[in-house]
This record gives C-alpha cells, sequence and structure tokens, in this order.
C-alpha cells in the first residue's frame, strides 16, 4: 500500500447528541404482498444531520430484528443509551452527519413505536394482535418508502443495513432501483439456511409455548416474557461465535457465586444471557418477534423465478459485506448475492472481514469496517 | 511512483492495446484495481476485480472498481461459460496451485484469456544462479526467498509448451527487455523480462 492509500481517513469524530424521535403518519390504507390491509400507518423514527436543498444527500438506515429507530445519539440526559449505531454514525463518522441526512426508521411491524401486532387498530379500538396481516421484508421496505416520499426525496443517497435490515437494504436495491444511488448490505444474505429457520422456529415455539401467550392475545403487562426471554437468549448465541464466547466468558465463574439451587447462575455467560433476555422482554413484543422472525424466514430472492431473475432488476452500485465467523448469515451466503451480481453485469463488490465477534461483528466498532464503509459511501 | 509501478504500467499499456472497447474484463488477482481502472478510462470496458486480500478490496472500492473478495477458483466456478470477454492474470498464474487447472476455467469463462508473467528465463535470473548461485533479488523480486510465499514462476519457452500441448490458440504475444518498457523482439525467452500473451481456445 502506498502513503496516500495509508493515511487515516477520519481526523476529527464527534456525537450526533441529543436526538428525538418523530412519527410518521400516513391516513392511506397501506396493503401488504399477502394482501392483507392496514387502514393507516404510523412509522417511527429519528434523522441526524440536514437534508440538502437538493435532497440528494440522504441516507436511510435499516436496523436488525431487535434494533430500532434510535440508531445514534442519546434521548437525554436521564436516557444516556447510545444509539445501537452510535460509532458509525456521526459528524466526521463514516456515516457522516455533517454530510448527510441520516434517517432510521423503526420496522413495520415493530414495537418501538411503529404500527405493529401491539398497536390499536383505529377501527376497533383494540389492538391487531394475530389479526396483523401476514409481513414480509417487502411490506417493511414499502412502508419505509411511504416516509422517504414524505420527506420529497426523490432519490436516496445510499440505503444500508445489518442482518434483516441488510435484507431490507437488497430490496429497496430490487424494488426501487431507481430511488436509491447505492446500498451497502452487511451480515445479510439472500435467504434464510436451514439452520437459520431452525433457530427461529425453536425461539418461536418457546413463545408460543408459553402459557401467557394466549394465542398472541396476552396483556402487553403480562406477556409471555419466560418464552419471549428464552427465545432471546437462545437467539443471541447464534449472533455470537464460538471464539468470541470463549475469549469474552471462558469458563468463568461469577465471583463469590455461592449457588443454593443446583441450577442458578453459575456461569459468566449464563449470567450473561439471563441478563439479555431480561432486559429484552423489557422492550420488545412477543408477537412482533413472531413476525418479524417469520418474514425473515420467508425472504428468498431465489423465489419465484431464480436469484438472477430477482437481481436483474438492480441498477445501483452495491457493497455487501460478510463477516469470517458469522455462523448465522455465512460468508458463503452474502457473496451468492455478488456473484449473481457480477453474472449479470452489475456494479457490486464483496468484501469480506476477518472478525471473530460472529454475526453481530458489523455492530462492532472496527477499523477496517469504519474505511471500508467511508469509501463506498464517498467513491 | 516507484520503479515497480512504472514497471506495472508497461503492462496495463500492452493489455490497453488488446482489449475492445466496452469488453466485459475479469481481474484475477486485481490487486489495488489499477489497471481495471486504467483500462475503464481507456476503453470504457465493465471490469471486476478479484482478489484474496481485504486491503486491496478497500482500493479497489476507492477507484469505483466492482471487485470480489475471494479465491479466483471460487468465483470463476460461478460464472457461465463466456460470461466475459476477457479474463486477465496479470503476474497472477506464478501464485496459483494447479495453474493449469485454473487458466483452462479462465478460458471457460473467458472468451480470451491475457496472461502477463515476469519470465524465469531473463538472462540475467540464469546469470546470477549460475555465476552467484543463487536467486536474484531486485526490484521485481525485492524480498528473500523466507519473506515471501511460495511461486511457481516459469519461462517464455516453457509457457508457449503449454500452450501447444493444450492447444491453445495465441492470439498475441508481445515481450517487453527486463526495463518492462522497450520492445524486446528478439530471443524472448533469454531476453524478455516480461511476457504477456493473449490465448483462446480453439473452439
Amino acid at each position: 500500500m502506498n502513503d496516500s492509500e495509508q493515511a487515516p481517513i477520519i481526523s476529527e469524530e464527534g456525537e450526533v447528541g441529543f436526538v428525538e424521535y418523530q412519527d410518521f403518519v400516513s391516513k392511506e390504507p397501506f396493503k401488504f404482498v399477502s394482501g392483507g390491509k392496514l387502514p393507516e400507518l404510523t412509522l417511527r423514527y429519528e434523522t441526524y444531520g440536514h437534508l440538502n436543498a437538493t435532497k440528494d444527500n440522504a441516507i436511510l438506515i435499516c436496523h436488525a430484528l431487535s434494533g430500532d429507530h434510535h440508531c445514534a445519539g442519546v434521548h437525554g440526559i436521564e436516557e444516556r443509551k447510545q444509539g445501537w449505531w452510535n460509532f458509525m454514525v456521526g459528524p466526521g463518522k463514516p456515516i457522516d452527519t455533517t454530510r448527510y441526512f441520516v434517517i432510521c426508521s423503526n420496522v413495520l411491524g415493530g414495537c418501538q413505536g411503529s404500527t405493529g401486532p401491539g398497536s390499536i387498530n383505529p377501527q376497533t379500538g383494540k389492538a391487531y394482535k394475530l389479526d396483523f396481516p401476514k409481513l414480509t421484508v417487502q411490506d417493511m421496505v414499502k412502508a419505509q418508502s411511504l416516509l422517504i416520499e414524505d420527506f420529497g426525496i426523490d432519490r436516496l443517497h445510499a440505503v444500508i443495513g445489518g442482518s434483516m435490515g441488510g435484507m431490507q437494504t437488497l430490496q429497496w436495491a430490487i424494488d426501487f432501483p431507481e430511488r436509491l444511488g447505492r446500498y451497502i448490505a452487511l451480515a445479510s444474505g439472500a435467504r434464510h439456511t436451514a439452520q437459520a429457520i431452525a433457530f427461529n422456529d425453536t425461539g418461536r415455539q418457546a413463545i408460543i409455548a408459553d402459557p401467557a401467550w394466549k394465542q398472541g392475545d396476552y396483556d402487553p403487562e403480562h406477556g409471555p416474557d419466560q418464552g419471549l426471554a428464552v427465545a432471546r437468549m437462545m437467539a443471541h448465541i447464534t449472533y455470537l461465535s464460538d471464539v468470541g464466547m470463549e475469549s469474552k466468558f471462558g469458563r468463568k465463574r461469577r465471583s463469590g457465586d455461592e449457588s443454593k439451587e443446583h441450577f442458578d447462575v453459575e456461569f459468566e455467560v449464563e449470567s450473561y444471557l439471563r441478563y439479555q433476555g431480561a432486559s429484552f422482554v423489557s422492550r420488545f413484543d412477543a408477537n412482533t418477534y413472531l413476525y418479524l422472525t417469520k418474514a425473515l424466514d420467508r425472504f428468498d430472492l431465489h423465489s419465484p423465478e431464480s436469484l438472477d431473475a430477482t437481481l436483474s432488476a438492480v441498477t445501483s452500485p452495491g457493497l455487501v459485506i460478510g463477516f469470517t465467523s458469522d455462523w448465522l448469515y455465512p460468508p458463503h451466503g452474502n457473496r451468492e448475492v455478488v456473484e449473481a451480481l457480477l453474472r449479470l453485469g452489475k456494479d457490486a463488490t464483496y468484501a469480506e472481514l476477518a472478525m471473530d465477534f460472529g454475526h453481530d461483528s458489523f455492530l462492532v466498532r472496527a477499523p477496517k469496517l469504519y474505511e471500508l464503509i467511508h469509501r463506498f459511501l464517498t467513491r | 511512483m516507484s520503479p515497480i509501478d512504472k514497471k506495472r504500467l508497461a503492462d496495463f499499456q500492452v493489455i490497453a492495446q488488446w482489449v475492445e472497447p466496452g469488453e466485459r474484463v475479469l481481474d484475477l488477482g486485481c490487486g489495488r484495481g489499477v489497471l481495471l481502472e486504467y483500462l475503464k478510462q481507456k476503453k470504457s470496458i465493465y471490469g471486476v476485480g478479484v482478489d484474496i486480500d481485504f486491503d486491496k478490496i478497500l482500493s479497489c472500492v476507492k477507484r469505483s472498481v466492482p471487485a470480489y473478495q475471494g479465491d479466483a477458483r471460487t468465483i470463476l466456478a460461478t460464472f457461465p461459460d463466456g460470461a466475459f470477454d476477457r479474463v486477465i492474470f496479470s503476474r497472477t498464474v506464478e501464485q496459483l496451485d494447479d495453474a493449469g487447472t485454473i487458466l483452462a476455467e479462465g478460458l471457460r469463462v473467458g472468451k480470451q484469456v491475457t496472461v502477463g508473467f515476469v519470465n524465469k528465463g531473463f538472462w540475467v535470473n540464469r546469470l546470477c544462479t549460475l555465476f552467484k548461485g543463487r536467486r536474484v533479488i531486485n526490484e521485481v523480486y525485492p524480498k528473500p526467498w523466507y519473506e515471501t510465499q511460495p511461486t511457481n514462476s516459469f519461462s517464455v519457452n516453457e509457457f508457449e509448451e503449454y500452450c501447444n500441448a493444450r492447444k491453445l490458440v495465441i492470439e498475441n504475444r508481445a515481450f517487453l527487455a527486463g526495463d518492462w518498457r522497450s520492445e524486446c523482439s528478439v530471443f524472448p525467452n533469454l531476453l524478455a523480462g516480461y511476457a504477456i500473451y493473449d490465448l483462446s481456445s480453439i473452439d
């Protein structure tokens, strides 16, 4: 590498600071791919940076299964939890808010403010619950496109997302090719493997088997917490890697633990996962979990005809990033997308990062990932 | 520009003469994507680079050259016959395991295959072995044996023997002298520092 290529790209970094969410409400009926309908639709979102006069500097970030619209900054003095991609989004960061207007919305079907199974159906005055229509990634993207239209943005500078967000990103490139300048899909793929479906269904069964689920008709205050926590614990394992867990926890025991019960928390890793399960329950809705995981399992760019046929609609340049230790959405599933795009003569790049953090590698601050995203956005 | 970069450019100029405008080009072992960037500017090609190294892909991204991080064999297998007008191996063949099979795959995927390589038979290399009893260390081979990867180097004659044995058509050949700039027109196996071939299959 010569000197110019090694020089640091980012010298000064800042923070987006305090942020507030907004609600976009569409009073038009929303039609799902499945044929189901919502009488109206709300998407909760946050924005960072400023939309320029020509409205061509917007970047849409799509979040993963357990993520939400809060991807950067903090909500207030009391609520200091940084957004889930704070290291990536901000002044001087790869998704640079001094250049770009960044939008992140909670997905359709979500439970953080956007219309989902827990939302009230204005026609009945009751929550949709399992009357919420069958959901697909295409529906999520279509809903986001309404928000983008509402901003008066004809063409996004870029759409970016990891995991479920990566699938939405690919769907954007397929469904709205003329409305994005480029896209970056991280740790995603064209469809779930049998293993990914198997894990998702085991999680769903934990929820459904919890008596508190009540066929989805639970009181939000007394939902199937046990089932949802187990689903989350198991899913969380699939987001990590063997090597990553070993180096983080090994066989470390909780300090001063004198287990009185046979099955009390004994190892650090147990404590960590139980905490993950418990904290997830406090912010996530079980029915949303069922709907979103099903949407992911159904996502299949090989269908209805072939991967090449589906991707033939894509016109914008794309970057697909795989992670060596990701066994949930493994590198070959990411590569396959780029191989098809290249067969079709599209402008597509596949890059693979050797990181030990499993599927969640895309959520880990790493200089190489930083540089890659920065370069692709500014090229 | 370092002397070695200047040397690399010589290779580019020859290849650029052979490339038709608008070709679809696959560059295996593309490095930082400089050749493809050059061909894109000069010949408006659609080019895809392949390299195993992340940092090289990063440089391709900077140059807006589509690139695939991975193994040449893996990516070739995903393409149908004749998917590209040209598959380029520029100083790549020496690094491959079972080079003959991959070249054959290149000829399946590309209508033509361009191979550029450092001539093992070049007289300086021979003299070094003959008089010093050691391999040459210069700007082309800057590192001692213990800091490099295994390299399967070969001479102009050895390459032509391979082409004849496989009944490959040599559409074009170009030889550069030791400076990799001036043309070398006689006794290439002895006098050429660098050789570039354009091949196709008979059928």
